[in-house]
């Protein structure tokens, strides 16, 4: 019933801006992004950068996008090790962490002695099988197991190497149980990251490169998806999805005039 | 005698977590299994020990057993790398093996040069991420990606607590490289049966005994055998699994088996 949707359609309250391929390719930012995101700050919106990652705590994030010239605070940074984070909390669990010493600054202020879950990240130093059969051991006798992502491989430059997804998917099998997967496209990542914002996901845009995972994850969550043609983006990608996404432009700062011209 | 005992006429007997439990100091028997064995070569059945245990080779396997006093031999042993072995003769299959350094002896006749496939066993602290990814970037490098699994059990019991087996980090590589693996040992239907056809003994007059509810017991009688479940190794209650099979709640299972 599109009519009756547009008619329910409500105000932008909250924009979610992914970082990677989208505010800056590797080192470099994308053009005109610190301008639109200056005026994008003039705008009655709340603005949250979010992104995948298993090894980048955000102080880290933060350095790297000062100094791109970005206006930024920390507590406006959403990872996935923050949703793995919050998740700990809401449950009152203490994590046995699998997780690269990197990220460990995330963590910080929760309780890891005497472990009753289990979070998995991208830790090749810990997937060795002492460890594993700890954390096996621990889910087997009820612990909850937590998985940042379930990627299957990444590229390195020396060819391809297994990411996280493979061992979580091995402990699921040994137990017999399901991992709660916190990263993109997860819905939970999204709602995670509206958490504080006072808004339905109704209420809030995502502008990501990623159609699948940041765009269609997002839309899969109530929100409206901004497909940008930076980073990862591909031609056509915008068909992959369905529904296809709200808009699909050039880059950030075409979202943001977009969104200042017509979702206020 | 019952009726139906009548008509058994030899036993596959699974041995780790039925005879005995293996350990990093070569493991410990249990309780009455050494004598229980010597009754049943007594008793005029048939009997062939039905291992999944590839962490050695026969040879060894056997030493350790009777090292502790079991009447056993090589040739009453069906066990996963011999038939892994054959099958790859047969389809001319060159391995990278990802297994356990004492059984690398059974491949000894196996051409493993430029590999065509991945043998994974149970490798215990051969299953570091480095060899993990070796075995991965073998695979994902084939067309077709051929995987062979000595066994897909989840996990057993050793003297120093429950392990992760070779089914874990099988699932491990099926994930990350889409593929399925080709399972050689139990609860596969060709190793039971080859076991059968060893000991001369038709299914519905034999009879399993195993540890592992799905591996043994129910691979065995999905091949016409009878089966027993028995309480020790890895077996769980039902009350400490319920948790499991509802998928809910999690909260106060108790470790009841350790």
């Amino acid at each position: 019933m599109p009519g009756r949707r547009m008619a329910a359609r409500r105000a932008l309250k909250t924009v979610l801006v992914d970082l990677s391929g989208t505010l800056h390719i590797e080192d470099s930012a994308v053009p005109g992004a610190q301008e639109a995101l200056k005026r994008l700050r003039s705008a009655p919106v709340t603005i949250r950068f979010v992104t995948n990652t298993t090894k980048e705590c955000k102080r880290d994030l933060l350095e790297r996008l000062t100094k791109l010239g970005f206006d930024i605070a920390e507590n406006e940074i959403f990872t996935s090790l923050t949703a793995a984070r919050n998740l700990l909390e809401q449950r009152q669990v203490r994590p046995l962490l699998l997780v690269d010493d990197k990220a460990l600054p995330d963590f910080t202020g929760i309780a890891t002695d005497d472990p009753n879950a289990v979070v998995v990240g991208l830790a090749p130093e810990h997937f060795h099988y002492e460890m594993m059969n700890r954390a096996f051991r621990l889910i087997l006798d009820g612990a909850p197991l937590i998985a940042i992502h379930k990627a299957r491989y990444f590229k390195k430059k020396d060819g391809l190497a297994l990411g996280p997804g493979p061992f979580v998917a091995g402990l699921e099998y040994a137990t017999d149980t399901k991992a709660t997967v916190v990263g993109k496209p997860e819905k939970t990542f999204f709602l995670e990251a509206l958490r504080g914002t006072g808004c339905v996901p109704e209420e809030a845009v995502m502008i990501g490169d990623d159609c699948r995972d940041d765009v269609g994850g997002a839309q899969n969550a109530g929100m409206r998806g901004i497909l940008v043609r930076t980073g990862k983006y591909r031609p056509a990608d915008e068909d992959k999805i369905n529904p296809a996404p709200y808009l699909t432009c050039e880059n950030f700062p075409e979202a943001v005039e977009h969104i200042l011209e017509h979702l206020l | 005698m019952a009726a139906w005992a009548r008509a058994v006429r030899g036993l596959l007997l699974d041995v780790s977590g039925v005879l005995y439990d293996s350990g990093g100091d070569g493991g410990v028997p249990i309780a009455g299994s050494v004598e229980a064995v010597r009754r049943i070569k007594a008793s005029g059945l048939k009997l062939r020990f039905c291992t999944n245990e590839t962490q050695a080779t026969r040879e060894k396997f056997v030493k350790k057993l009777q090292g502790m006093g079991f009447d056993i031999s090589v040739d009453e042993v069906t066990a996963p790398a011999p038939a892994a072995c054959r099958i790859l003769k047969e389809r001319s299959l060159r391995p990278h093996l990802l297994v356990h350094n004492d059984l690398v002896p059974e491949f000894a006749e196996i051409d493993k040069a430029n590999p065509n496939c991945v043998v994974i066993g149970d490798a215990a602290e051969n299953f570091t991420y480095a060899n993990l990814n070796e075995a991965f970037r073998v695979l994902i490098g084939m067309e077709k990606p051929v995987l062979i699994s000595l066994g897909r059990g989840r996990y057993y019991k050793e003297t120093d607590g429950l392990k992760l087996d070779v089914g874990a980090y099988m699932k491990a590589l099926e994930y990350a490289c889409d593929v399925q693996a080709e399972v050689v040992g139990k609860p596969a239907k060709m190793f039971f049966e080859s076991a059968l056809a060893e000991m001369g003994v038709p299914p519905q007059q034999a009879i399993m005994i195993g540890d592992d509810i799905v591996n043994d017991v129910g691979g065995a009688q999905r091949c016409g055998m009878r089966a027993l479940q028995v309480r020790t190794g890895k077996y769980r209650s039902v009350e400490a699994l319920r948790p499991a099979l509802r998928g809910g709640n999690r909260g106060k299972r108790g470790s009841n088996c350790r």
